[in-house]
């Protein structure tokens, strides 16, 4: 065997020449990824902050196919120029080299300094998505089905079905949660998706920029007819499919024209959520502590214990079976422990927002005569 | 039974160099086995608590705090029974057959002693509390799950010591070589301190 | 024992028992490792076969945009079965089970396994629970893919509480294995073998050995509370109920993650052992490689929630798990970097081995990248639940698990059988795979960010091109599986013979006879240096007469 030193092979012409051309065709991707229209790849966004996450792709993208370039392109260059020539002896061997420190540092440093700016810039898209608060934001909450959607809006009776409608401009605050197994609300145009869970509220926040009508798409499996949860599905035999519902993303005025027929449609709906637990509930035995502990646990989300005006998504309640400022509930029912008790049980949607039902919160009768008790005592 | 010296291995050093790696081996899988058993406990654990904390407050409403001072006495019952363990294997390495003996039939009726608290306790919840394994919510079901669990390893255990005594009576160990009682101490401190971790996160916290 | 057979160390190391004499002794209740590796690596194989059968179900039901091959229901069951089929019953098991079980303890120089016994019965839990998991087909299948998220899976049928309790047996069987193999490597090896000198191969098992011990357990109780609740009704995850469906996502994904980890860490210990033999080099930066794994492993137990971004995660918790994921890049980055260094300046032979581990870099790399995309939180906002994830875990899994198990067994085939697989099948066999993968997961990748979901037997018809490219692409896949299939057999008859070390490979396992001996060594050898010295003599001393015709010693105690 020949001793085979790495000096005896030096990173020559070929090498060089090699790299340029990667670095050409690396900038070639950056411009193709940078310039080219985001419709080949996804749909056309029709929501803010969708743009920021298309950059955030187009960064990916551009520096992704980059990196690809050079380590594939290595591979092959590597394995054309040291391919054993035909007729060389198995015992040939190649440079003996183990490491080499410098070359080690870089390959470490060089990605780890792309993680930090890749975590940068993906922070702060995330911080806009997750935690910016938008004002002045419509409230609006989708709720999962097998197999449909349904959504409520402040100011309209019951639950409205079908379309769902948005004002072009206006910032939404979309609360899904599900009333039976998990779905996902999906709008690809928009980008975002949050899982429906039942027992759990989880939020979307965007504003609409662009007119027109987008496929609802759900992506969690939910079932038998998981695949016809989605707007972009046609139903058999030429009929509409039924799970198929869009977001329509409508001009303001077209959108209260739209706001006005459901809510003279919707004006003797109940505003009652549909609810798993029907029947009355039964207060004997409530337990305030216990209503208390399930309070700070499942309502102080919504519920500050203050004034009713004193908002964070619902009321403020305390005093809400004895403040005579308030003799009525938000449903125009008295103030009774009765009728608190039907709120939480069955949900209802006001101007004020949407109080989930016992089934959405995850309440059983019990629970729900434990926190009515609690609630009398907040005086 | 009235043996008062352990036997001496007749055999010769090559076969004692085959019997320390051979334990060695067994020693590190066998805590291996305790490490994966411990993260099976911590996984339930975890699971308690999420549900502790996300769900309606502690204890749920309409279940009573669990009585400490029962669990307490039995707590101290299964810890006992530990140093009486820890007492057997010690009077085992020195030779003294009829202590270790002694030591051991403590330890089985000590952990049967705990069994019997254990047993006592699941009673009184069920019959007086109405508090049941599917029937009483996250409750019953973490409560059950992770002390039926631990009551699952002692019986275990019980049976193992059990099987170690008749062993360690018909000579199967001798005084250089008895992996099989080293193991039954550690499988038994390990319950030990599994019972600690589920005694503060049931009855304490 | 006799003195011929004690060398340097004797004790357990050297400890001989003769051969057990009858067919159900020796191959079928073996106590052999060499033997359950080959058991592993025929059972994995064999569910290769029906699960990936499944994968063409799928594809053919995907042709044509309204489905119509399969009905909904049955198509949901055929994808759970073949995802949950493809990781516990095809790559988890031969990966770890299979190729550890035959290489490892010949590269460390041992006779056998810690646990022999324990090692017969890691394996026969092995089948048992994946006829128990094909059998869920009869009593109505898992519906709700291979991560049964409730409270989709408490309403499923009875096939799911079967699935619960095969995954449970598999778990067990992973666990026991991983202990195994850790007390084999921290006791058994060979004198001079230090940690230092140990094959890649080894070191990627040892990384992954606590993955196996420490993940899977969680596994078991998470899958123990599902058939609890199942079962007896017994709250854990229903949400009237007071329990949570969110919980059971963190207990699976704290194990499936680091599953990811146990499904590619050998892959990457082959490959460490392919890419310098045929390019008769060293492989460059040993201990950066060993010690990557081990990084891997560790931050592979932190980063499990990147697969709940859109589930109602608390969003500031999200963000830690962002980060450490995109950490995770770098040392696998390291990787990839030295096995493409360790190609500079070789002679390198392009066996079909070699084209498959070269292939390997080039695929897993993609689904690499693909993984950090779907670890930026704003992106994965929007491709969670799609294709897009579909394309990037075939990258990972077929690219590379995969590709790593074919890489493996065209390298370890003549020493598990003596003989060499036809390289001429096996140049097919990789060019239409490879053609063939590209095909059926590359278009997956735009289909996903265009709009298309996972686990739908139905699609939008503006996709038909696309899916129809890749199902017909798969079939290309489904031959070129065939062809190794027909290779193995073709081979195990009429393959040439291939001596000791047919590749010129300088681990332990390549010096002794091929297949090696019952007793593996006649004399547990010595060792005095890393094993990827080409240019070096052979750092063993002790081998002298395994190749020679002189008898061993064997069954003195
Ligand atoms: C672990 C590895 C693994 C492997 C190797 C594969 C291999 C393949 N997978 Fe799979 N897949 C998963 C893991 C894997 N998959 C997982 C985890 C899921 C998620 C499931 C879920 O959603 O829960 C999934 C889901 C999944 C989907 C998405 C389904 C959906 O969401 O609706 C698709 C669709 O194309 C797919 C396709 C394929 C194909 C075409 C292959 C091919 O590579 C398969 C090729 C192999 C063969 C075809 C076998 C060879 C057969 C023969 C040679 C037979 C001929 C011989 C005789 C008859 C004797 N897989
Ligand atoms: C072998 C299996 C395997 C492997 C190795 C990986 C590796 C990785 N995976 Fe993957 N993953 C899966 C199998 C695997 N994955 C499966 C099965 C699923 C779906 C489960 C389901 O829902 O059914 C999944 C899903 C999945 C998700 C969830 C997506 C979703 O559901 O929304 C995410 C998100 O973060 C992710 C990320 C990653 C990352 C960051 C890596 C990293 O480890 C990759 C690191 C490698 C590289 C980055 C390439 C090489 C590095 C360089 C060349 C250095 C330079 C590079 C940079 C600086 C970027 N994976
Ligand atoms: C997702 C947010 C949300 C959660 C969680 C929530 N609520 Fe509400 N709640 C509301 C909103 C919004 C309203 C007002 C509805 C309206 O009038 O439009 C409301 C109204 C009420 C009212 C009527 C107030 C009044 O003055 O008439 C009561 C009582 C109430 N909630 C109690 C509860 C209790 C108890 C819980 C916990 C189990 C709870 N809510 C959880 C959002 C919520
Ligand atoms: Cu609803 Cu899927
Ligand atoms: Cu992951």
């Amino acid at each position: 065997m020949v001793e085979n030193r790495a000096s005896a092979v030096r990173l020559g012409r070929g090498f060089w020449s090699v790299t340029l051309l990667f670095a050409v065709l690396s900038v070639l991707a950056i411009v193709f990824w940078y310039w080219t229209p985001i419709g080949i790849v996804m749909p056309v966004v029709a929501a803010q902050p969708g743009i920021q996450i298309d950059d955030l792709f187009r960064f990916m993208a551009a520096s992704g196919s980059a990196l690809y370039i050079f380590v594939v392109g290595y591979i092959i260059y590597f394995a054309v120029a040291f391919r054993a020539r035909k007729g060389e002896p198995y015992d040939s061997i190649g440079v003996q080299v183990h490491d080499n420190h410098k070359l080690e540092f870089w390959w470490t440093l060089i990605p780890t300094l792309f993680v930090v700016l890749l975590s940068i810039l993906s922070v702060r898209i995330w911080y806009g998505i997750q935690i910016a608060q938008p004002a002045n934001g419509l409230v609006v909450e989708g709720l999962g089905h097998q197999w449909y959607y349904t959504f409520r809006y402040p100011g309209i009776n019951g639950e409205v079905t079908g379309e769902m409608h948005l004002p072009l401009g206006q910032p939404v605050v979309l609360n899904v949660t599900s009333s039976d197994v998990i779905h996902s609300f999906w709008v690809p145009d928009i980008r975002l998706k949050a899982d429906m869970v039942p027992g759990l509220v989880n939020t979307i926040r965007f504003t609409p920029t662009r007119l027109g009508k987008y496929p609802i798409i759900c992506t969690e499996f939910c079932g038998t007819r998981h695949g016809w949860m989605n707007a972009t599905i046609p139903g058999a035999n030429g009929q509409p499919n039924p799970g198929a519902q869009f977001v329509v993303i409508d001009t303001p005025a077209n959108f209260q024209k739209w706001y006005h027929a459901w809510q003279i449609k919707n004006a003797h709906a109940s505003n009652a959520l549909p609810t798993a637990s029907t029947g009355t509930v039964s207060l004997a035995g409530g337990d305030a502590n216990a209503g208390k502990a399930l309070f700070a646990q499942k309502c102080s989300a919504c519920h500050a214990i203050g004034p009713f005006s004193q908002r964070i998504v619902g009321p403020g309640l305390k005093g809400v079976l004895h403040d005579p400022s308030h003799p009525n509930l938000v449903d125009g029912d008295p103030a009774t422990p009765a009728d608190v008790a039907k709120i939480l049980q069955q949900g209802y949607k006001g101007d004020i927002g949407m109080m989930p039902n016992a089934t959405a919160n995850g309440l059983s009768n019990k629970d729900i005569a434990n926190l009515v008790a609690y609630l009398k005592t907040l005086k | 039974m009235a043996v008062a010296t352990l036997p001496h291995s007749g055999a010769h050093e090559e076969v004692d160099q085959l019997y320390k790696e051979t334990r060695d081996l067994r020693l590190q899988g066998f805590l291996l086995f305790l490490i994966s058993d411990c993260v099976l406990f911590s996984s339930f654990i975890f699971a308690y608590f999420y549900m502790r904390n996300s769900g309606q407050g502690w204890p749920p409403p309409g279940i009573h705090r669990l009585d400490v001072a029962f669990a307490a006495v039995n707590s101290v019952i299964l810890f006992g029974s530990g140093a009486t363990m820890h007492y057997a294997l010690e009077n085992w390495k020195h030779g003294n057959f009829n202590r270790y003996a002694m030591f051991m039939i403590a330890t089985i009726v000590l952990g049967l002693g705990f069994l019997g608290g254990q047993a006592y306790e699941y009673t009184n919840l069920i019959v007086k509390e109405h508090v049941t394994w599917a029937g009483s919510g996250i409750f019953g079901a973490s409560f059950f799950t992770l002390t039926g669990m631990h009551g699952f390893h002692v019986s275990v255990g019980v049976i193992y010591l059990f099987i170690l005594l008749l062993q360690s009576v018909h000579g199967v160990y001798t005084k250089e070589k008895y992996f099989g009682l080293t193991a039954g101490t550690l499988y038994w401190h390990f319950v030990d301190v599994i019972w600690v971790a589920l005694f503060s996160i049931f009855y304490l916290v | 024992m006799s003195t011929a057979a004690v060398s340097h160390g004797g004790g357990i190391a050297d400890h001989i028992h003769p051969e057990p004499q009858g067919f159900i002794r020796r191959y079928v209740f073996s106590i052999d490792h060499k033997i359950i590796g080959i058991q592993y690596l025929i059972t994995g194989f064999v569910f290769l076969v029906l699960a990936g059968l499944l994968a063409e179900v799928i594809r053919t039901q995907l042709l044509h945009a309204n489905g119509g091959f399969v009905s909904a229901d049955t198509y949901n069951e055929v994808y759970s079965v073949h995802g949950s089929a493809m990781v516990w019953l095809v790559i988890i098991p031969l990966i770890t089970g299979g190729f550890g079980n035959v290489i490892m303890p010949l590269q460390i120089g041992a006779r056998d396994v810690a646990f022999p016994w324990l090692n017969m019965l890691s394996f026969w839990i092995f089948p048992v629970a994946g006829l128990m998991l094909f059998s869920s087909f009869l009593m109505g299948a898992p519906v709700a893919g291979w991560t049964e998220y409730p409270p989709m899976s408490l309403q499923a049928g009875a096939g799911t509480s079967m699935w619960a309790a095969a995954i449970f047996l598999v778990g067990v069987s992973s666990t026991l294995t991983g202990i195994n193999f850790v007390v084999t490597m921290f006791q058994m090896r060979a004198p001079g073998m230090t940690f230092t000198r140990m094959p890649l191969f080894c070191w990627a098992q040892l990384a992954t050995a606590p993955l196996l011990m420490i993940a899977t357990t969680a596994l078991a109780a998470a899958l123990a509370a599902l058939f609890m609740e199942r079962q007896f009704g017994v709250p854990f995850y229903d949400p009237t109920k007071g329990g949570s469906p969110i919980m059971w996502q963190h207990m699976f994904w704290f194990y499936s993650h680091p599953a990811v980890y146990i499904m590619i860490l050998p892959a990457f210990g082959m490959i460490s052992e392919i890419i310098p033999t045929f390019a008769r080099k060293p492989i460059f930066g040993y201990k950066m490689i060993a010690f990557s794994s081990m990084a891997i492993a560790l931050a592979g137990f932190m980063v499990w929630a990147h697969h709940m971004f859109t589930s109602g995660l608390a969003p500031y918790l999200q963000l830690p798990f962002m980060i450490l994921t995109f950490t995770i890049a770098i040392p696998t980055g390291v990787k990839i970097f030295s096995w493409v260094a360790t190609l500079w300046g070789g002679k390198i032979h392009f066996t079909t081995s070699m084209m498959f581990a070269v292939g390997f870099l080039a695929l897993f790399t993609l689904g690499g990248i693909t993984g950090i995309f779907l670890a930026a939180v704003p992106f994965d906002l929007h491709v969670h639940g799609t294709y897009f994830v579909v394309a990037h875990f075939h990258y990972v899994l077929v690219g590379g698990s995969l590709m790593g198990i074919f890489a493996g067994m065209y390298f370890y085939f003549p020493k598990m059988s003596g003989r060499l697989m036809s390289e001429k099948i096996g140049k097919w066999h990789f060019w239409l795979f490879f053609i063939g993968f590209n095909g059926t997961f590359l278009p997956q990748h735009w289909l996903g960010m265009l709009g298309m979901p996972r686990r739908v037997p139905t699609y939008d018809p503006q996709f038909t091109f696309w899916n129809q490219f890749s199902s017909i692409s798969s079939y290309v896949m489904t031959f070129a599986i065939l062809l190794f299939f027909i290779n193995i057999l073709v081979s195990l008859r009429n393959g040439k013979k291939a001596g000791p070390n047919p590749w010129g490979a300088r681990t332990l396992e390549w010096q002794i006879p091929s297949p090696p001996h019952y007793y593996n060594f006649k004399h547990i050898p010595t060792v005095y240096g890393l094993p990827y010295d080409f240019s070096q003599p052979l750092p063993y001393k002790g081998l002298e007469e395994e190749l020679t015709d002189t008898p061993v010693a064997v069954g003195a105690h």
